[in-house]
């Protein structure tokens, strides 16, 4: 262990799912620290868990009530927050990226990325809305989508959609990048772009923890780290 | 802030919400047409009804008020009251005249006697009359062929005198009383032996001869001999309350109290015959009209004294003690609106029960508002995943939801009311045209684009699509309805639903109630976010990591 606390760590995380009376155990007992500015690759076979670890470091799932670990951001616990805290959480330490972009078809382009911004504001809160849209604005123009602003999600490529949801995670500067196989829906070339770009972010100074399970991928990663019944290995 | 932005684009982009919105303006629609028909209705009711009785009506059935003519005197003193003329009212017999077209028949009606001039000081008698040349203000609303532009037809002057052109007595009858006196579409009458037929001087009733028999009761409440005279009609009324025109005819004051035995005579002994003094004319009612702005209710608290006053006066009066004038105890004292409330209250109990009816509606309306939200939602589950993993709390896309339903509320009520207000304002031109036959020319572009529609199904099924194959074949099958019954209506001569020979009026009320409408608006909208609350609770519970878990 380093001398330092890590930015965001998961303890002996046990996630279970019930299927009509079976219990499925996918998490059992996962650790996994990460340290701030690091880039870590997590792979694993299909259905291994993965994307449920994402989901628990990022605060969208909680783990098993009953000695399910414990999820610690900057040393605090994150993961028995109440459902405002965790909200907040979500909403300004964290920024996710999905594999399906994941963008609202009925908004814009710049829409979309100013969303988690909105949604951090008090409904009263116009003030500092300039701001928002421009930093919006600022994210995707250094993307190349400087000239689709007002366009439509459905009216963009696989690579250009997942570049508007890159920005969407950023907008509220994050502490850290949650991403999902945020290649595995496009080719191998576009699929590269993306990872420049988040190559880029982690170079200046972007704590990243990446799902994959493309070892070319997880290897450009600075660690790589293997899920593996319901484990990191 | 973000639930605005998504509320507008959710409402702007698609259609569902569009219908949620259409389905919640009809309903509005339906309901501020009814009631405001309904409440146009009562008041016009109202109003022909207050016209016919005054304000304030006094009154002592059969016997009848004594020294009448003094308690009008002491009434017409009271603070408040513009005038009272005294009624006399009664049931009698009436051998109507359709002998002209084989035998007589008797018909038992309600007989007001009335003195014209002092009748006219407190309601419109003139007013009521129907022949008489049409006033500057009814004139341009008459058909050309109305037989009151025919100066042969006026009979004015003979009802205000209540007596013919001969010196006859005379009668003036309700309008619906004969079955000759046909009402037109437009509310006019032709006197004619069937409906469609021109006007026919000789089923006109004016100039006819009646008799009239009536049974005079004593002071002391027994019946005596019946009393029967002959009268000729002088004119015919129009009060527009069915109740009225269909049974009360009108006699000159003196005539029926004289054949009532009201009149003044002297009064004798019973068992020696010595007179003991006069005995007054008697009058079973006096009207009286409220000056302008007095609240009748007011004005009956402070009449209801003076009549007590009057009686008790009278009634210690040794003049009258000694001619054995039979005083009343006690007399009634009413407002027009509960001398009327067996006229008034059964329409205000429809209009109670088609406003219950009729707010079914709004559950329908909720149920409508709730079934399109259901699949909105179910339909949003990623986006809703989506706004979790950024950020967004339950309450916040609960809040989307129920705004959602509050927009469309507002716009759906807003929109009802606009149409409501177009339906009500143009309702008698409406249906109007309804009455009319529609013109061939509809009922062949009817034919024609059902035609049309059928080259486009089957255009549609050759390019292969069986959505657009059935949305034609839908639409051609509505439109080849309409040519029918376009067609149909052309030969029957359209179809009236307010038909003035059955109703009380000849024009549908067509005066938006406000208050109703705001009213209905408001539940309307309260029952959309009702209606949107349950699919809105329904995706703050959605679990945001299965519904992002695949494309
Ligand atoms: N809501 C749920 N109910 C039941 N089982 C679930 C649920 N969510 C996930 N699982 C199961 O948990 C296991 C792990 O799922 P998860 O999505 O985390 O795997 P993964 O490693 O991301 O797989 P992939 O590489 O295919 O994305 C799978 O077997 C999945 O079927
Ligand atoms: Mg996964």
């Amino acid at each position: 262990m380093s001398e330092t606390t890590p930015l965001l760590s998961g303890r002996g995380l046990r996630k279970t799912y019930r299927l009509g009376r079976v219990n499925v155990p996918v998490l059992k007992g996962a650790s996994l620290d990460v340290a701030a500015g690091e880039w870590v690759a997590v792979v694993g076979s299909s259905g291994s868990g993965k994307s449920t670890l994402l989901h628990l470091l990022g605060g969208l799932d909680q783990p098993d009530r009953l000695d399910g670990g414990t999820v610690l951001f900057e040393g605090q616990i994150v993961s028995s927050l109440g459902p405002g805290a965790t909200n907040r959480y979500r909403n300004r330490k964290v920024g996710f990226v999905f594999q399906f972009y994941h963008l609202l078809p009925e908004l814009s382009v710049v829409d979309n990325a100013t969303l988690p911004a909105m949604v951090g504001r008090s409904p009263f809160g116009w003030l500092g809305a300039r701001a928002i849209r421009r930093r919006a604005n600022e994210l995707l123009g250094a993307f190349g989508l400087g000239h689709r602003l007002h366009h439509r999600p459905n009216e963009l490529s696989g690579g250009e959609r997942q570049r508007v949801a890159i920005a969407r995670a950023l907008v509220n500067d994050p502490q850290v990048l949650l991403a999902d196989e945020p290649t595995g829906n496009l080719d191998a070339k576009t699929g590269q772009e993306i990872l420049d770009v988040v190559r880029d972010l982690h170079r200046k100074g972007l704590t990243i923890v990446m799902v994959t399970h493309d070892p070319t991928i997880a290897a450009q990663a600075d660690r790589r780290v293997a899920l593996v019944d319901g484990a990191i290995a | 802030m973000y639930q605005a932005l998504l509320v507008f684009r959710y409402l702007t982009s698609r259609i569902i919400p569009l219908i949620a919105v259409a389905a919640v303006a009809l309903c509005v629609t339906l309901v501020i047409v009814v009631v405001s028909v309904m409440t146009g209705f009562l008041d016009m009711l109202r109003s022909s009804g207050r016209t016919l009785v005054g304000d304030v009506i006094v009154s002592h059935d059969l016997v009848g008020i004594p020294y009448y003519e003094e308690l009008i005197t002491a009434i017409e003193k009271v603070d408040g009251v513009e005038a009272a003329a005294p009624v006399v009212e009664t049931f009698g017999l009436v051998s109507m005249p359709y002998g002209v077209r084989g035998g007589n028949r008797v018909e038992m009606l309600s007989i007001w006697g009335i003195d014209p001039t002092r009748l006219q000081r407190v309601v419109d008698y003139k007013r009521m009359l129907y022949w008489q040349y049409p006033d500057d203000e009814l004139m341009p609303t008459l058909a050309s062929d109305d037989p009151r532009l025919d100066r042969s037809f006026d009979a004015l002057d003979q009802a205000m005198e209540m007596r013919s052109p001969e010196g006859a007595p005379g009668m003036v009858l309700g309008i619906e009383i004969s079955p000759f006196n046909q009402r037109q579409r437009d509310g006019s009458y032709r006197t004619a032996p069937r409906f469609g037929a021109p006007q026919n001087p000789d089923y006109w009733m004016v100039g006819q001869n009646v008799s009239l028999t009536v049974v005079p009761v004593t002071s002391g409440g027994t019946l005596k001999a019946e009393n029967r005279t002959s009268m000729r009609i002088v004119n015919e009324f129009r009060t527009g309350v069915f109740q009225f025109d269909n049974n009360r005819v009108l006699v000159g004051l003196a005539e029926l109290q004289k054949m009532l035995s009201l009149d003044e005579s002297t009064q004798r002994d019973p068992v020696d015959g010595t007179v003991l003094g006069v005995k007054p004319a008697r009058a079973t009612t006096i009207l009286v009209r409220a000056k302008e702005g007095v609240d009748p209710n007011v004005l009956k608290d402070r009449i209801a004294p003076v009549v007590d006053e009057f009686l008790a006066a009278k009634a210690s009066d040794p003049a009258v003690l000694k001619a054995q004038v039979i005083v009343p105890a006690g007399i009634e004292v009413k407002t027009w609106e509960e001398r009327l409330e067996s006229l008034i209250g059964p329409v205000e109990k429809e209009r109670a029960l088609m406003r219950t009816l009729f707010s079914l509606i709004y559950v329908v309306c909720a149920g409508l508002v709730l079934a399109i939200f259901w699949a909105i939602v179910a339909e949003k589950t990623r986006d809703i995943g989506i706004l979790r993993s950024v950020g967004a709390g339950r309450v916040g896309i609960l809040a989307i939801f129920l705004a959602y339903g509050l927009v469309i509320g507002v716009l759906g009520s807003g929109v009802g009311l606009g149409l409501a207000a177009l339906v009500v304002g143009h309702i008698n031109e409406i249906h109007t045209a309804m009455g009319q036959p529609p013109p061939a020319a509809i009922a062949f572009a009817a034919a024609a684009a059902a035609f049309a529609a059928i080259l486009a199904a089957v255009y549609s099924a050759r390019r292969g699509s069986v959505l657009y194959t059935l949305l034609w074949l839908i639409v051609a099958v509505i439109l080849g309805g309409l040519a029918f019954l376009f067609n149909y209506l052309r030969q029957t001569g359209g179809f009236t639903i307010w038909d003035p020979r059955v109703y009380y009026f000849s024009r549908i009320p067509s005066q938006l109630d406000l208050a109703n409408a705001l009213l209905t608006m408001a539940f309307a909208t309260l029952f959309s976010v009702i209606g949107a609350a349950v699919p809105a609770a329904k995706a703050a519970d959605t679990d945001p990591v299965r519904s992002l878990r695949y494309e």
